[in-house]
């Protein structure tokens, strides 16, 4: 899944990587668009998190279609 | 007339009370509304599925949260539920404050949640964008 902070919570993207793995379009349609917000995003400086389940969050600078989540969160600025 | 102008008087003593409690009853309650709000609940579940139970607990409680510095023993970082500064401590002291935001407007959950994620895998980048006020006490 990726999710992207933004001020209506956060928006998401969902796909079934074994759906992907069978070539179902759906499911590869889903990541071609994740991978595209993911591009958009991080191209207007935002940051990518990887979260898995019982493990740190760890800074991607990719976009990985097997993890579990991506958090990507907004450019920050010193206020 | 006398009668008139009381109750004209009561009246108006009443709006004014009303008007200045209003302020006062919408800060209590802000909150609760706020929670309302579908981007609060979607931030809301996203910030109790990176949280621990016992990290929900401590920012619902003591209205902050406490992230360990991934880089120095005895540094935490004190991110608090609502906007303001994140206090860096060291050794239990409060050695500086730090303001960091994001560009765009987030709900109150995600800023906490942003918070964290910048503090366990970012942190020198964190550091590097937050404006830094040292505490002399």
């Amino acid at each position: 899944m990726l999710r992207v902070m933004s001020r209506r919570g956060d928006d998401r993207v969902t796909w079934d990587e074994q759906k992907v793995l069978e070539g179902d379009s759906e499911a590869t349609a889903a990541i071609r668009e994740a991978e595209r917000i993911f591009s958009q995003e991080r191209a207007k400086g935002a940051t990518a998190f990887r979260l898995d389940p019982g493990k740190p969050a760890q800074r991607i600078e990719e976009f990985d279609q097997t993890a579990e989540q991506i958090v990507l969160v907004p450019r920050v600025v010193g206020g | 007339m006398i009668l008139i102008t009381q109750q004209v008087l009561t009246t108006l003593g009443w709006i004014v009370l009303a008007l200045a409690i209003s302020p006062m009853v919408w800060l209590i309650f802000q909150p609760y509304f706020k929670s309302l709000s579908p981007a609060e609940r979607r931030a809301n579940g996203l910030l109790h599925e990176v949280l621990t139970p016992e990290q929900c607990r401590q920012l619902v409680w003591r209205g902050y949260l406490e992230v360990p510095s991934p880089s120095t023993a005895q540094r935490v970082y004190r991110v608090p539920r609502a906007r303001g500064y994140v206090q860096v401590i060291e050794n239990g002291r409060a050695v500086m404050r730090l303001c960091v935001q994001p560009v765009e407007c987030l709900p109150d959950a995600d800023v906490v949640v942003l918070h964290k994620l910048m503090i366990e895998a970012n942190e020198e980048h964190y550091l590097q964008k937050a404006n830094k006020y040292l505490c002399t006490e």
